[in-house]
């Protein structure tokens, strides 16, 4: 059970974050934007990543991982990390902005009078 | 004790991460106070992540001491984890924020 430690870890943000994609026009209902904002921030992590635990600066304890390792040396639950952390992010600040937007126009109308 | 191979990157991500916003995308992300709210709950749930993930008692993350300032706070999360979350995390909004901006009539 240890070696699903890291995946149920990322599962659980997952979980956590997901009723916020009730909140406006969500994250996971626009997919290309999503994709096309946490896709090239992946690639460049993943990279400075892979230079990290090829160099020792951290690695990742087998005994909390299910041990598929990725091209590049990277355990899978790390490629996920890059996914769920931004899309968890993304929703955060998706739901905020929408709770925000009353309040937003609420300043204007004050702001124009 | 170098603090070479994360302390100095990850100071340069977040310093990397503040000029893509200022000098080239200009999106205006730092100015929304959603960006701010949101940053501090992110914060404060990469705390009970973080801190699950880099607990010394029985670690997922593993970090070579000589790679790091060796302050870790709070609990057992290395800060430059800190610098990490907030470059990665800043970094994906921005661009989520150049559609709408792109978008915009």
């Amino acid at each position: 059970m240890d070696r699903w430690q890291y995946l149920i870890v990322l599962g659980g943000c997952l979980l956590t974050t997901a009723p916020l994609e009730l909140f406006g026009s969500g994250v996971y209902r626009q997919p290309r934007r999503a994709a096309a904002a946490v896709l090239p921030v992946a690639a460049v992590f993943l990279i400075w990543d892979a230079v990290a635990v090829g160099a020792h600066v951290w690695w990742y304890a087998p005994r909390f991982i299910l041990g598929v390792i990725a091209p590049g040396g990277l355990p899978l639950e790390e490629l996920l990390f890059f996914l769920v952390i931004p899309l968890c992010g993304l929703l955060t600040y998706s739901a905020v902005d929408s709770l925000l937007r009353p309040l937003r126009r609420r300043f204007a109308e004050v702001k124009h009078r | 004790m170098s603090g070479l191979g994360y302390t100095l990157p990850a100071a340069l991500a977040v310093v990397a991460v503040c000029a893509l916003e200022l000098g080239v995308l200009r999106t205006g992300l730092f100015r929304r106070p959603a960006y701010w709210i949101s940053m501090a709950i992110v914060i404060g749930f990469q705390i009970l992540v973080d801190g699950w993930l880099t607990k010394l008692s029985a670690p997922i993350v593993i970090y070579d001491n000589r790679h790091t300032s060796g302050i870790r706070f709070p609990f057992d999360i290395p800060i430059e984890d800190f610098l990490f979350g907030f470059a990665l995390v800043t970094a994906v909004l921005l661009l989520w924020e150049r559609r709408r901006v792109a978008t915009r009539p």
